[in-house]
């Protein structure tokens, strides 16, 4: 029984003032005593009797065999006997005084009888309302849990990139907040997605926390009437075979379905050894909530990857489409790439700057594609008209590609790769700093390309002086900063590749 | 755990107040009460809390100017202070940041990490 401030204050001054001390105990012992000085021997006796009065449940005194006069009455909580209250003579020299004697005369069952039926009822009712004021609160405790580990995980659901990383969060939130031994999830066809975090007792009762999941998980009956509901509980393992076996020690066990309209992606679990506790209606809401929204986005996730791989051919087939016109350049897009992209990492442009170049360089030519093949094949002798059909190629790629969102942040790299630092270039004729510096990038790997790799229009030279030519133009043609970085990744790089190469 | 320590909070919405004293009485704290940042600010005076529990947003005076407040007494006789709000903004993170034993946290809370947050404190305060 907990403590009861104010009725406890109560006995204590009714105690100072009437020649009776008082007591409650329960089954656990004595919960409060009037009497700080109580003796040893003396509270055995009375322990006795408080036992007496609770497992008979009645009214119960002593008060005329001799003894230290003791009365007491059960205090009940409902139909449930919760502990008794004792009163006893606190004068050791009243104890068996004569009937005659000029003491106040109330020590008899007649007076007590009512006295503390009234006070044990007194009693049970300040109980019974702590006990109800305290479960509320608890009830208003784990609901602020469970507001709390909501906003928590729809902040982690808000974030668009889906990640291992985030289930493996989410599943930790889980574990943490619902207090359980043990939180997975659990992808049959993605595994790369599995995610388990066990809290340290488990660790210490289970070895292989995998296996144990992935177990938890096959025992699920195929019949379970609570799987139209996309769950499946086990409240005592104990009690169910198939789970029985799964562990020496009982646990509870709470898996739902990760699945959203016809799609099933895998399970949700969570396992406890504390059985004291059980799963609630509000914590299987939550979790199948979160299940079906984590099936949602995996579903976004194989969209987007689609999509990628189909922007990814498509590209792939338009670059094939330039080289299958220009059979001097096969090769250059995916060339000129590769050089843009070792420059890239040494000038240490940031993932997505890496990105953006990594599509406008194998598409910077993509506009040939608008140029007749006559024109692109012609080995020498271009004459002025057939020349400019050429260099509208820049432009022509960034009409083609103008219409595809996901590629609109590389269509400056592809519409400027031409243009020249000292303003001479095409289509715009723009100079140094108003090139956009991905398009600086290009025009080195394009130019050097150019020179290396036998074009219709000129023979094939060393790298070494392709390299000589470039420093030549770096300030006039080229960016000076970006050969630079050229150059480093030549030596670095490039060099031995081609003098591997040179002999073939 | 909780002996003797007493704990101070302060918020104007009972409901809080009434979890939050559950809890820690629960666990063995002490627990004192104040419905507003004037009222809590006297009790700190007054009742020397271990450890205080407080809202930002409150009538009359607000966690903030209480914490900044109060944070120079923390240097005789140090106390956790838990500030609890509804939405962190980088301005709260920054002042709390300034305060010593000063730590943030988001509301709707859970009870649970609460009392951690406080278990800790004095787990690691005794050691």
């Amino acid at each position: 029984m907990r403590r009861m401030d104010q009725l406890h204050g109560f006995l204590s001054s009714l105690s100072s003032l009437i020649p009776l001390d008082f007591q409650i105990w329960d089954a656990d012992g004595l919960v409060y005593s009037s009497d700080n000085g109580a003796k040893g021997s003396h509270l055995t006796e009375q322990q006795a009797f408080s036992a007496k009065v609770m497992n008979q449940a009645i009214y119960q005194s002593n008060s005329h065999n001799g003894q230290a006069p003791m009365f007491g009455m059960p205090i009940n909580y409902g139909q449930e006997v919760i502990g008794s209250l004792i009163a006893s003579g606190h004068n050791a020299h009243l104890v068996g005084r004569s009937e005659d004697s000029p003491q106040p005369r109330i020590y008899d069952d007649k007076r007590m009888k009512p006295f503390l039926t009234h006070l044990a009822g007194l009693a049970g009712e300040t109980w019974a309302n702590r006990n109800e004021i305290e479960a509320v609160a608890e009830e208003l405790s784990l609901s602020f849990e469970d507001l709390s580990l909501y906003a928590r995980i729809s902040t982690h659901m808000r974030s668009l990139q889906f990640s291992e990383e985030m289930l493996k969060a989410l599943v930790k939130e889980l574990q943490e907040t619902l207090r359980v031994d043990l939180a997975f999830i659990e992808l049959p066809d993605r595994e790369e997605y599995n995610a388990i975090v066990a809290g340290r007792e488990l660790q210490e009762r289970v070895s292989d926390q995998e296996a144990f999941a992935h177990n938890l998980i096959q025992s699920i009956p195929a019949q379970a009437p609570s799987l139209e509901q996309d769950y499946f509980i086990v409240n005592d393992s104990s009690t169910m075979p198939g789970y029985r076996e799964l562990h020496p020690e009982p646990y509870r066990f709470l898996a739902v379905r990760v699945a959203h309209d016809a799609t099933f992606d895998g399970w949700l679990g969570l396992v406890s050894f504390k059985l004291e506790e059980h799963f609630r209606q509000s914590e299987l809401r939550l979790l199948q909530s979160m299940a079906k929204q984590i099936s949602a986005l995996l579903a976004n996730v194989d969209l987007y990857h689609e999509l990628e791989k189909f922007v990814i051919n498509m590209v792939k087939s338009l670059v094939f489409a330039i080289e299958a016109k220009d059979v001097y350049t096969r090769g250059h897009s995916e060339r000129v790439n590769r050089y843009a992209m070792l420059m890239a990492e040494r000038l240490q442009l940031d993932k997505t700057q890496q990105d953006i170049l990594n599509w406008a360089s194998i598409l910077h030519d993509i506009g040939k594609i608008g140029v007749p093949g006559s024109i692109l094949n012609k080995p020498a002798g271009l004459n002025e008209e057939e020349f400019n059909v050429i260099k509208g190629h820049s432009k022509k790629g960034h009409d083609i590609l103008a219409p595809l969102e996901q590629l609109a942040s590389c269509l400056p790299g592809i519409l400027h790769h031409h243009e020249r630092v000292d303003g001479k270039g095409y289509p715009h004729g723009l100079k140094g700093e108003e090139i956009p510096f991905l398009a600086r990038i290009i025009a080195v790997a394009d130019t050097f390309d150019a020179i290396t790799s036998n074009r219709a229009y000129r023979p094939a030279k060393a790298a070494e002086k392709a390299l000589a030519v470039i420093k030549e133009v770096a300030g006039t043609q080229l960016d000076p900063k970006v050969v630079k970085a050229f150059k480093e990744v030549f030596e670095t790089t490039l060099k031995a590749e081609f003098e591997t190469s040179h002999d073939e | 755990m909780g002996n003797n320590k007493k704990v101070l909070v302060i918020d104007d919405d009972a409901q809080i107040r009434r979890v939050v004293e559950l809890k820690l009485r629960k666990r063995g704290y002490d627990v004192v009460m104040a419905m507003n940042g004037e009222e809590g600010l006297q009790m700190i005076d007054s009742e020397r809390p271990d450890a205080i529990v407080t809202d930002i947003m409150m009538p009359k005076l607000d966690g903030e100017t209480l914490c900044k407040q109060t944070n120079h007494l923390k240097k005789q006789r140090p106390f956790l202070t838990i500030v609890m709000t509804n939405r962190i903004s980088p301005n709260d993170r920054n002042w709390v940041k300034e305060m010593q034993d000063t730590e943030l946290m988001e509301k709707p809370f859970s009870p649970t990490r609460l009392l951690g947050c406080i278990d800790e404190y004095f787990r690691r305060s005794e050691s």
